[in-house]
């Protein structure tokens, strides 16, 4: 097991440094010039020169990747030349707000997903799964940021349930922070919820045709225990893959939500890097988003094995 | 082993949402001021979250949103005539040659910090922008020398007569005076020493807190808190609005102001503000080098459609830059739409099925919208119009790169003509991608631009608008309107021309 780790986490690495690479590349290679940005639309050529001087522009491309790749591996992700600030702050400022969000909607897409997901394959072609189905393939087709709006003229305006939008540190104030995350929780988490309703239908579907199900039915076991331990058990493991792949989906942001609730998650941050042409700070910004998929696929693989014993054999 | 944590987590985090959801139901999210008989705290929500808090470093408006509560300026602008007014600085003359401006300072003046403003820390904070060649350094061009001969007086040494200097020094918080030292005592990004009526208390993600300043020199300030919310969509600022959760927004759609101001449980006000938006084709591409072509463009334009796309309504159509409330406006339009008249034109220049790639960007969306109606008019005169979208970045090293057949964009902010008209139309202006060139208008404003006398500067400046707009320079557009919402609680605050938001006579009720 310490084996597969330790080779798991050398893999990591190569992809990061890869990731890396092709960030820098990619975004010297997108037209659009920062400092020309940062001016605005005024332009002046002396302030233009010592800003591209201050940013270390005018270093050859590759001198300057390797100038960042030496900081980042000290930690140090440089400083982003819009605000002047270091990255890792910047990141790190808006890191709670976007676990929150990200663990809050899969905590929501699980709640719907895996009753409405189990009942509608107990009871396939029943009313029950005409409406599962339907509602599902509502949560895909509705868009968030309607189903954002439309949640916050509800709950907000008109019955003034809750906060329209900001985020509030759970250390902070924890009621608060409830307060101010269940709105846009449920909105994601509805959509990726609709998605894993259906994974969780079929391969609750496929495990119930399966032949160690027929024989747990045969020997007579209760069928709290036959859908528990073997049906549920067995559907989980297609069901962690895509939870966790949603789950780094969320984890790097849900832009359009992140701006319709003022939540001041990495999405935004992320896009305004884009936006500004921030190098370090999207350099810095998808590295990150790298490294959760990385972990969150790590530990879906640890994970099966817990599910499904045979894996880690 | 695993599955019982896991689990029980779940559940807790479940009953922790559900406990969120019904809790307090009724009673609204709390804003502060609950104290009884204190100023409670103002909160704003603002369209975006400012890049930097460096004055001198910063170009993003919702950055100045903020800083316009926590420096001040030599002079500043009066929001009613936009001519400037004593504020560190009490007293201004000129000598006679032009070439020496004398800055008399108050006396009262502290910084955040509890140090005492004098010439000194006003050398320091011109020498930066000046010597780092920081954002506004092209202000001070022709200042030789900033000196300090005593305490209270500072002297700008000229090397040739600036009648605009006021504006340069005080047209907005962008030339905001620092303590001596403070760039690198402070870091100025996060941090912030000033002598305006809030200090910066805190700086996050998820909004800017100042806290009023006991030793402010004015009046105010009537609050004892502000807090900056970013709040982009303007749905949820306009509910965050209605609900009482913030105070005050600028992020108001404009087709929704007259549903807000019948709905009467928010204050909506509107004023036209000093930025103007305009047309501009390129002049190195043939045929828009040609006169009659720049002429049947400008008369094909429906200019009060276009402005009623911009702005439902809340644009006023001009045809020159500067708006009717300032001392420089001009009236000068001699555009009237006459279909015939263009097609004529174009028939002269013996210009056919000419295709006209137009720039916009959606950065600012109104420029998306304004092409439609251009697009629709400039077709029948015969123009097919080619409307490109692109991202700003991209637009800006197209613009800079003479990449275009024609551009829509804005000015903003500009209050001394010079700033309205200059490096836009003189022949090696920096900002004139167009590539208009006219040596008399270049004469027109270089004279303009040293001459002392106001009542003869704004007649040059005049004459050289006149010939700006026949030539269709640039072809102006419209002046747009600042709209701005607030709630029964606030009192005490004034809509400005130029955007700013000051606050230091705000109270709350």
């Amino acid at each position: 097991m310490t084996r597969y780790l330790l080779r798991r986490v050398g893999q990591s690495v190569v992809v990061l440094f890869g990731v890396s690479v092709a960030v820098f590349s990619i975004i010297h290679l997108v037209p659009g010039d920062p400092v020309r940005l940062a001016l605005g639309t005024r332009f002046d050529q002396r302030t233009y020169d010592a800003l591209v001087a201050r940013a270390g522009l005018d270093d050859p491309v590759l001198v300057q990747y390797v100038n960042w790749l030496g900081n980042a591996l000290t930690g140090d992700l440089g400083v982003s030349f819009r605000s002047g600030r270091p990255v890792t702050e910047l990141i790190l400022e808006r890191l709670p707000a976007t676990l929150s969000l990200a663990f809050g909607a899969i905590v929501v897409a699980l709640l719907i997903a895996v009753p409405l997901g189990l009942v509608s394959a107990l009871r396939p072609r029943s009313a029950v799964d005409y409406v599962a189905t339907f509602v599902s393939q509502a949560g895909i087709s509705i868009p968030d940021f309607w189903l954002a709006i439309v949640a916050i003229l509800v709950f907000s305006l008109t019955l003034g349930w809750l906060p329209s939008s900001g985020y509030v540190g759970l250390t902070e104030d924890p009621v608060e922070w409830a307060r101010h995350l269940v709105l846009p929780a449920v909105v994601v988490g509805t959509v990726s919820g609709a998605v894993l309703t259906r994974f969780v239908r079929s391969s609750a579907l496929e495990a119930l045709g399966e032949d160690y199900t027929r024989t747990a039915r045969a020997k007579g076991l209760p069928r709290r225990v036959v859908i528990g331990r073997h049906v549920l058990r067995n559907a989980l493991v297609p069901v962690v893959t895509v939870t966790g792949i949603q789950l780094a989906y969320l984890l790097s942001g849900v832009v359009i939500v992140e701006v319709v609730f003022a939540w001041q998650g990495l999405g935004q941050l992320a896009l305004q890097a884009v936006e500004t042409r921030d190098y370090p700070l999207l350099q810095g910004a998808v590295l990150l988003f790298a490294v959760f998929f990385l972990v969150v696929n790590l530990v879906v693989d640890l994970l099966y094995a817990v599910v499904d014993p045979r894996i880690s054999r | 082993m695993i599955r019982t944590p896991r689990a029980s987590a779940l559940a807790a985090t479940v009953a922790l949402l559900a406990a969120a959801a019904c809790s307090d139901g009724g009673d609204d999210v709390p804003v502060g001021g609950e104290e009884a008989g204190s100023g409670g705290t103002f909160v704003a929500a603002i369209s975006a979250q400012p890049d930097q808090l460096d004055p001198h470093q910063t170009t993003a408006y919702a950055s100045f949103q903020v800083l316009e509560n926590v420096y001040d300026t030599l002079v500043v602008p009066n929001p009613d005539d936009l001519t400037f007014e004593p504020s560190l600085a009490t007293d201004w003359e000129t000598s006679e040659d032009g070439l020496t401006w004398t800055f008399t300072l108050r006396d009262d003046v502290t910084f955040h910090d509890g140090s005492e403003l004098d010439s000194a820390d006003v050398v320091y904070t011109f020498r930066r922008i000046i010597d780092e060649e920081l954002q506004n350094a092209y202000r001070f061009a022709t200042v030789e020398d900033v000196r300090a001969p005593d305490p209270t007086t500072v002297e700008f040494v000229l090397s040739e007569p600036t009648p605009n200097l006021l504006d340069h020094v005080g047209s907005y918080k962008g030339v905001a005076i620092l303590p001596e030292g403070a760039a690198e005592d402070l870091d100025l990004a996060t941090e912030a020493n000033g002598t305006g009526p809030f200090r910066l208390e805190d700086v996050g993600a998820d909004g800017i807190t100042l806290t009023a300043f006991e030793d402010y020199w004015g009046e105010g300030p009537g609050v004892d808190e502000v807090e900056f919310r970013f709040i982009s969509e303007p749905t949820t600022a306009l509910t965050a609005l209605q609900t009482g959760e913030v105070h005050w927004t600028d992020n108001v759609p404009a087709q929704r102001v007259e549903e807000l101001q019948g709905s009467g449980d928010v204050t909506v006000e509107t004023v036209p503000s000093v930025d103007y938006w305009y047309m501009a084709v390129n002049f190195a591409r043939p045929p828009f080098d040609r006169a009659e072509v720049r002429e049947a463009i400008a008369l094909a334009l429906d200019r009060e459609a276009i402005a009623d796309a911009a702005q439902f309504g809340l644009a006023r159509v001009n045809q020159t830059a500067i708006p009717e409330e300032s001392f420089w406006y001009h009236d000068y339009a001699p555009y009237e739409r006459d279909v015939d008249a263009a097609r004529d034109l174009l028939a002269e220049a013996g210009v056919e099925d000419l295709t006209m790639g137009l720039m916009v960007t959606d950065e600012y969306p109104e420029t998306v919208e304004v092409a439609q109606v251009i697009a629709a008019n400039l077709e029948e005169v015969g123009i097919t119009v080619d409307i490109q979208t692109e991202q700003f970045s991209t637009w800006l090293d197209r613009q800079g790169a003479g990449d275009f057949d024609a551009f829509l964009l804005g000015w903003l902010g500009n209050l001394d003509p010079y700033g309205y008209y200059h490096s836009q139309h003189v022949c090696e202006g920096e900002n004139n991608y167009q590539g208009y060139c006219d040596p008399e208008t270049d004469e027109l404003l270089e004279r303009a631009a040293t001459e002392a006398d106001e009542d003869a500067r704004k007649e040059l400046y005049d004459e050289a608008a006149e010939r700006i707009v026949d030539a269709n320079s640039y072809i102006y557009l419209y002046n747009p309107s600042v709209v701005q919402a607030w709630t029964d609680e606030v009192s005490g605050y004034e809509l400005r021309p130029d955007r700013a938001i000051n606050l230091e006579t705000v109270t709350l009720s």
